[in-house]
Order: C-alpha cells, then sequence, then structure tokens
C-alpha cells in the first residue's frame, strides 16, 4: 500500500519534471517584474515604442478616435523628440501598413537619399562621419505625412501635438538616453549647435536632467502649420542646405523639394503557415524572408530551443551568415541596380542556401568569406530599373545565373537524409544540380568584398522602432534612423541630421553612392497575419542585428510558443559575414557554448542581456481571444501601453 | 600580578591595533603626485570625461583605455575610471572578460609598484549595475580615494566600500565638479 503510493508520488513527480524539461526554454526567457512592466494587454489597441512617453502619445491619439496610422504617426514624431538618438525630423525610415477591412497592405520607404551633387565629394566613413558629407536629404517628415495623408483620420496638427510639447516644455533624460550621451560624448562636442541641446557645460546631461528642444519645437510647429511643404521648401529646408554645405556638403535646394516618400507594398513571405509582410527594397525584409525559408527546412521545435541546444544555434548562426552575404551581395536600391528580389525570398532559392549549411561544423570557419549564394537563377518576373536596358539586365542576369539542367531528388553532398536529419520533412520539389558552395564560390569573385579588414558600414548604425494595433486590427511597423547614434552630430534649426551616407559600401556591389539613391538599410519592420487575421507587429533598432533579431523573435513566437514578453526576454545572438565573431548574450546553457567552439564557432559572450541585440517593440494577437499583448525590449527604456 | 596582567593586554591590544592604524595612516598619507595614467575599467567613454577634468586643472595626464602593466613605467599615480560600454569594448575589440582579466592585471602591477589608485565614477546610475559593478567594484576596492557623482552611489555602493577600506571618498553632485577634488588631490 504504502509502496504504491511511493511509486504514484513518484510517477507524478517525474512527470512534472518531465513537463518542466520540455518546456526548458521558458526558463530562459523568465519573466521578470521589469519585463512586465514593460508590456501590456488590451482589446481595442496597443503601442509599443522604445520611451514611455512616445508611447504614451499614441495610446492617446487612439483613445482620441485615431487609427493605428494616426498613432503611430504621433508616435513617431514624438519618439523622435524623446530618444533623439535614434531617430528623428533629420532621419528617415519604412513602414508596413496593413489595412484590416480590406486586407490591403503597404510600404512607406521614406528612407534618406543622396542630394543629386554627391558624387563632387568622396566620402570617408571614418573622417567624414560628422561633417556635411555624411548627411543625406532627409525622409522622416515626407513619410509621416504621406501616410497621414493616404491612410490616417486625424489632422497633422493634432498627432503632431505631443512632439511639440515634449520638444518645448522637455522631459526628464532615462536611463538608455543617458547612457547613450555619455557613450557618444565625443561626437556630442563637435558641433556647438549640438553640444548646447545636449550638453551642460560640455558634460552630458545625466539620468532624471530635463532636455528641452525649443528649436526642434519651433520647426515642428512650422511642420504642423505647412505640412510636407514646411520642411522641405522654406527655411527648414534652406538652412539645412546651407549648413550641410557649410559643413562640406554638396547640397541643393532642390535636392528637398523634389525628395518624396515612396508608396510601394511591402515583401511578402511565409513561415510555417504565417505571412510575413516586410520591408521592401532597399531595406531588409528580403534577409528576413530568405532566413525565415531557410530555417523552415528544419523542425527546429524538434532539435530544441537554440540556449540549450548547440544544433538549433549553430543552424540559425549559419543560416544568418548566408543571408547577410546574399543580402550584401545582392540588395540595393532597385531603382538603379538589378535587384533579384523573387529569388531571394524564393522558398527553392531558401531550401538551396540550407543545404550549403554543415550541419556538424561552421564552414567556412571565417565568417567574412562566407560566399553569397545565386538568386537569380530563382528569380523571376524582378522588374528591372528604369534607367536600365533589357540587354543590360539580361546580362546582369545571366552573369549570376548557371545552365545546370533541374533535377530532383539529391540535395546536397550529404544526399537525401539531410532534411531527416535536421529534423524537418523532405520534399521533391525540384532543385538545381550541384553544391551551392561551389557555385556560390565562383559567383563570389565577381566582387571584391573578401577583405578580411571590411567592416560592415551598418555596424554601428542606430534606429527606433514602434509598433501599433487599433481596435479594427489595422497594424502598423514602423523604423526609422538617423543612421548611427546622434546621426551626423550636425544640429540645423532643433533637427539632428543623419549620417546616411555610411550606408553604402565601398566596395562593388549593388549598393554604391550614386545620385539620388537611397542606401540598403538593415531596417526590418515587419507584419505577420495568421490564417489570414492579424497576428503579430514587431520590428528592432540595433543596425546589422536587426535582421538577426527579428528572425530570432519571430522564431521565437511561431516555432517556440513563446509570448511576447518571452520573447523580449529570451537570449539573442548575431552572426553576419562580416563579423569575426558569433555573439551571444548571457543565459546560453555553458555546453551549448562549448559545443559551438567546438563546431569552429568563434564566441563573443555577454554576461546578461544588452543593447547591442536590439529593442524589439512587438505586439501578439491572441488567436483565440482576440486580445492584443504588447511588449518592448528590456534591453532599452521602451514600453508597451494597451487598453 | 593584577597590575602585570593589565598591562600585559594592554600590550597586546597595542600590538594587535598597530597594524591597522598604521594602515589608516598609510591610506590617509598617501601623496598622489604626478604624471598620470588614466585608464578605463569597461572601455566606457566616461574615461574621455575624466580627461577633460583632468585638462581642466592643467594635471600631468596620459590617457590609456588599454593601459597595461608595462604602461605604468614612471607612472606616479593611477587613475581608473570605471564603466561598462559594449560600444567600447566592441570598438576595443576585447570581450568583457578580457576586460576584466586587463584591468586585474593593471591593479595588481599597481599595488606592487606601490602607485595609488584614484578611482573617479562619474557615470551615475548609467555606468551602475549589471555589467559595470564588475569593474567597479575592483576599481574601488582597491583605490586610494574616490571620486564619485553622487547618482552613482544613490545606493551607497561607493561609500560601503569606502567605509570598510578606510578609503577616502569625495561625492560631488555634477560631472563638471568632479574636477575641483581631482585638482585638489594633486595640490596636496
Amino acid at each position: 500500500m504504502c509502496s504504491r503510493v511511493v511509486i504514484r508520488q513518484t510517477t507524478v513527480v517525474a512527470l512534472l519534471v518531465c513537463v518542466v524539461l520540455a518546456f526548458g526554454w521558458l526558463s530562459a526567457a523568465a519573466q521578470s517584474s521589469e519585463d512586465l512592466q514593460r508590456a501590456a494587454s488590451g482589446r481595442n489597441g496597443m503601442v509599443a515604442t522604445a520611451h514611455p512617453l512616445a508611447s504614451q502619445a499614441a495610446l492617446d491619439i487612439l483613445k482620441a478616435g485615431g487609427n493605428a496610422v494616426d498613432a503611430a504617426v504621433a508616435a513617431a514624431f514624438a519618439i523622435g523628440v524623446v530618444e533623439p538618438d535614434g531617430s528623428g525630423l533629420g532621419g528617415g525610415g519604412g513602414m508596413v501598413i496593413y489595412l484590416n477591412e480590406t486586407g490591403q497592405s503597404f510600404y512607406i520607404n521614406y528612407y534618406q537619399r543622396t542630394p543629386a551633387r554627391v558624387n563632387e565629394f568622396s566620402y570617408d566613413p571614418e573622417a567624414d562621419r560628422y561633417t556635411g558629407e555624411a548627411v543625406l536629404v532627409p525622409g522622416t517628415v515626407a513619410g509621416l505625412t504621406l501616410a497621414l495623408e493616404k491612410f490616417g483620420k486625424l489632422p497633422l496638427s493634432q498627432v503632431i501635438q505631443p512632439a511639440i510639447t515634449l520638444a518645448e516644455e522637455g522631459f526628464e533624460v532615462d536611463a538608455t538616453l543617458a547612457q547613450l550621451l555619455l557613450d557618444n560624448i565625443e561626437m556630442l562636442q563637435v558641433h556647438e549647435a549640438t553640444s548646447e541641446m545636449f550638453l551642460d557645460d560640455g558634460f552630458p546631461k545625466m539620468q532624471g536632467d530635463v532636455l528641452e528642444q525649443p528649436a526642434l519645437a519651433h520647426t515642428l510647429r512650422i511642420i504642423a502649420e505647412k505640412g510636407h511643404d514646411g520642411f522641405y521648401t522654406g527655411p527648414v529646408a534652406e538652412h539645412i542646405v546651407a549648413k550641410v554645405n557649410d559643413e562640406g556638403g554638396a547640397m541643393d535646394i532642390e535636392d528637398f523639394t523634389t525628395y518624396q516618400a515612396e508608396l510601394t507594398k511591402p515583401l511578402e513571405g511565409t513561415y510555417r503557415g504565417y505571412h510575413i509582410l516586410s520591408a521592401n527594397a532597399p531595406q531588409s525584409g528580403e534577409a528576413l524572408i530568405q532566413a525565415l525559408n531557410m530555417l523552415e527546412n528544419a523542425d527546429l521545435k524538434s532539435m530544441g530551443y537554440y540556449t540549450q541546444s548547440a544544433e538549433t544555434a549553430h543552424l540559425l548562426a549559419e543560416t544568418l551568415r548566408r543571408a547577410y552575404a546574399d543580402r550584401w551581395q545582392f540588395l540595393g536600391d532597385p531603382d538603379f541596380n538589378y535587384v533579384p528580389l523573387n529569388g531571394l525570398i524564393s522558398k527553392q532559392f531558401g531550401r538551396e542556401r540550407f543545404n550549403d549549411i554543415n550541419r556538424y561544423k561552421a564552414e567556412p570557419r571565417d565568417y567574412r568569406t562566407t560566399p553569397a549564394g545565386n538568386p537569380a537563377r530563382y528569380d523571376q518576373a524582378t522588374q528591372r530599373p528604369l534607367d536600365m536596358t533589357p540587354a543590360q539586365a539580361d546580362r546582369q542576369q545571366s552573369e549570376w545565373s548557371d545552365d545546370d539542367e533541374e533535377v530532383t531528388g539529391s540535395y546536397n553532398e550529404w544526399g537525401e537524409n539531410l532534411f531527416d536529419n535536421w529534423g524537418g520533412k523532405k520534399t521533391n520539389t525540384k532543385v538545381k544540380k550541384g553544391t551551392q558552395s561551389d557555385k556560390a564560390k565562383k559567383d563570389s569573385t565577381a566582387v571584391s568584398d573578401d577583405d578580411d579588414d571590411f567592416d560592415d558600414e551598418e555596424f554601428d548604425g542606430h534606429t527606433t522602432h514602434l509598433s501599433v494595433i487599433d481596435k479594427d486590427g489595422n497594424m502598423v511597423s514602423l523604423t526609422q534612423t538617423l543612421g548611427t547614434f546622434f546621426g551626423s552630430g550636425i544640429t540645423v534649426d532643433g533637427v539632428l541630421l543623419n549620417c546616411g551616407m555610411s550606408n553604402f559600401s565601398r566596395t562593388s556591389n549593388n549598393n554604391m553612392v550614386e545620385p539620388l539613391k537611397r542606401p540598403r538599410s538593415s531596417i526590418t519592420p515587419t507584419v505577420v497575419l495568421k490564417d489570414g487575421k492579424p497576428f503579430c507587429v514587431v520590428g528592432s533598432p540595433g543596425a546589422s542585428r536587426i535582421i538577426c533579431t527579428v528572425v530570432l523573435t519571430l522564431v521565437n513566437i511561431i516555432d517556440f510558443d513563446l509570448n511576447a514578453v518571452e520573447a523580449n526576454a529570451a537570449p539573442r545572438m548575431y552572426c553576419q559575414k562580416y563579423e569575426d565573431y558569433l555573439f551571444l548574450e548571457g543565459g546560453f546553457d555553458r555546453d551549448v557554448v562549448t559545443q559551438l567552439e567546438r563546431m569552429g564557432h568563434n564566441l563573443r559572450v555577454y554576461e546578461g542581456l544588452d543593447l547591442f541585440f536590439g529593442g524589439v517593440q512587438v505586439i501578439i494577437v491572441d488567436p483565440t481571444t482576440g486580445v492584443y499583448h504588447g511588449s518592448a525590449d528590456p534591453r532599452r527604456g521602451g514600453v508597451a501601453f494597451g487598453y | 600580578m593584577k597590575t602585570i596582567l593589565t598591562t600585559l593586554c594592554a600590550l597586546m591590544l597595542i600590538v594587535a591595533l598597530a597594524p591597522a592604524l598604521s594602515a589608516e595612516e598609510e591610506k590617509a598619507a598617501v601623496a598622489f603626485e604626478q604624471p598620470i595614467l588614466i585608464s578605463s575599467a569597461g572601455q566606457s567613454a566616461d574615461v574621455k570625461l575624466v580627461a577633460m577634468l583632468a585638462k581642466k586643472q592643467k594635471l600631468d595626464a596620459t590617457v590609456a583605455e588599454m593601459a597595461q602593466p608595462a604602461d605604468l613605467g614612471n607612472v606616479k599615480t593611477l587613475v581608473i575610471v570605471p564603466g561598462f560600454s559594449s560600444k567600447g569594448l566592441g570598438a576595443a575589440g576585447v570581450s568583457q572578460k578580457e576586460e576584466m582579466e586587463r584591468v586585474e592585471a593593471l591593479v595588481q602591477a599597481a599595488n606592487e609598484a606601490k602607485i595609488p589608485i584614484v578611482m573617479v565614477h562619474i557615470g551615475g546610475n548609467a555606468r551602475r549595475g549589471g555589467q559595470s559593478d564588475g569593474f567597479n567594484k575592483i576599481a574601488a576596492e582597491n583605490s586610494a580615494h574616490m571620486i564619485v557623482v553622487a547618482q552613482g552611489d544613490e545606493d551607497k555602493f561607493f561609500s560601503q566600500i569606502a567605509g570598510e577600506k578606510k578609503i577616502e571618498i569625495e561625492v560631488v553632485d555634477k560631472i563638471a565638479l568632479a574636477a575641483a577634488p581631482l585638482g585638489k588631490l594633486f595640490a596636496k
């Protein structure tokens, strides 16, 4: 009798242990009370931004009858005031808009653009970062006013008012801004107007100090009154052009008067049945979709959580660096170059790149020699640039394509078992013959990007992201930037100007500097649908880490069923072509770290969470209850508000 | 007999206390001389601000964010500015672990060479907690003098170490106000 009770108790305990172990990854993504303070739930609206005051501005707009676009625009103007290191009127960005009633989706590209006379100087990102040469024509005002005009319900004067008030009356510097002021002290001291704004007697304002920006408030009032033209014509534009030229740039007023934000469609893909809508070229929704297409070939859940399974972490690292390599090789402004977008985001190319991964070791060992793939062979119907002749386009495409016959069956040198080895399902979809790596190595010789000393131009970049959903299920995912922290450090009429020139490449690829061109950017604002209904709004700042971070967040949500708070608290990793390390946040099992090293990865392990790995603002819609759950990243100072 | 015992006890007490008193006196008697080497512990940009403060005070100071024991050469005082910065570590190309090892070696070398250490913490909350406090602790515990901007000592982290280790500490309200006590140290 007694022994039966003991056996039953033992069984119950064993079962409980199994359950705990089965959901072991949740421990890695534990919800601390601080994390929960950054989260919210609601049925009528939700907003997550990098600063409580910007979230509040958006929430107030939603409560005042505005839709998701109104709220996002209000938050975008406000965040430029209270998080001046990350974005503002002097920068640019992109936003995915999803209108739930009609099922329509749009992408507004309002990234910065080069001036027409950009070829009059040779920009050196090291020497010229804080000069007029670094500054591109800002797009923020054009993008936000276009969004409001096309999709908003409330007047500009109303949605911009919170930003004006914050700039005029000031606000308390938070911990994140205080740290960034310290970190960037040298560049903030370069230009007088910027020093006056952010420093006291040459020393940075500290947490709790009040930051007032009266000149910015004045410029915001002009925009409130005159809209787009208030920024792109008249005194504001004239002052910016004059200052940029004084600081060594080559900008004309026509660069401003001709600037328009682009209203296009988002890039679309799928991941395990979820519909992904993300940033179109030259922004990086392409890399997100490609990475997800590659990962779809493995059953991550059965392989184990990536902080507890070296196999999963290895697959993520190898996937991401290939996606980055392809992005670097092919992504650029499609108005200027043939970008094989449809090939890059095709399932076939994703599978081919997946098959290039060695399951047991980092290959090639040196991340910088990761060869690009050849998406052109899967590219169909990608429009060539308007100024490219059909012959030019054909010639470029033929350089990337090969004539191998299509075959079925064997996927790579390990044969058909590979998919099963990864835990995924084997299919008979046609793929090209030959190993991808051999072909890609051949292709990679076309460009001189294998320089060991090459640095990723976007490494130091900085942005902000905000996510919004309204009571009707309309969603906005918006990421905007100044280039790097505090941009060029040049301030005119309270507007801190970008250093977007740093986003261009110096070696030969689709991202070379040309007049009136937008540079490639890592920003990846994304919206996800499930069964045709709103499911998730997500994005992140963090320069080149953005793509990794958004991929990991979606993997956490879709593959590992983490909620918004857990997905944000989960440790992250970062690996790309132009890095020497696989960066791991604190929280990876010691055994995983050891195994990854044995597999040949060169690791750099952080002790805890770090803002280096981004600042995700995410909203998830519970498919069953319809309740919105929002979370702001604990790595930065954001917060989600809902009602 | 009772008198002898009392005298013996008193002598033993004096002997026991003597080294402690000497150490305290030694701390108080530390002479901070120039030239100065200013280095970081955690690679935050705060070290550049302390260099500005030193310059304002016209001190003979050299800045070496990544100073090694070999750099101590003819240095008379080592100023350590603690504070973790992932941006700074990235720029320096070192991991947090490697940076800690460097700081430990530098501190040990300074102690062996009897070079006094001054810790200047100016980052406030931004350089407290998390990954910063490891660097704060080693810098503070090995210092002969601390200058701290008040926000960084709201929880008495530095004051407590100062009390336990009998280290002089000066707390100022603003970064700019750290210049005067720093200058005064070398005017003695």
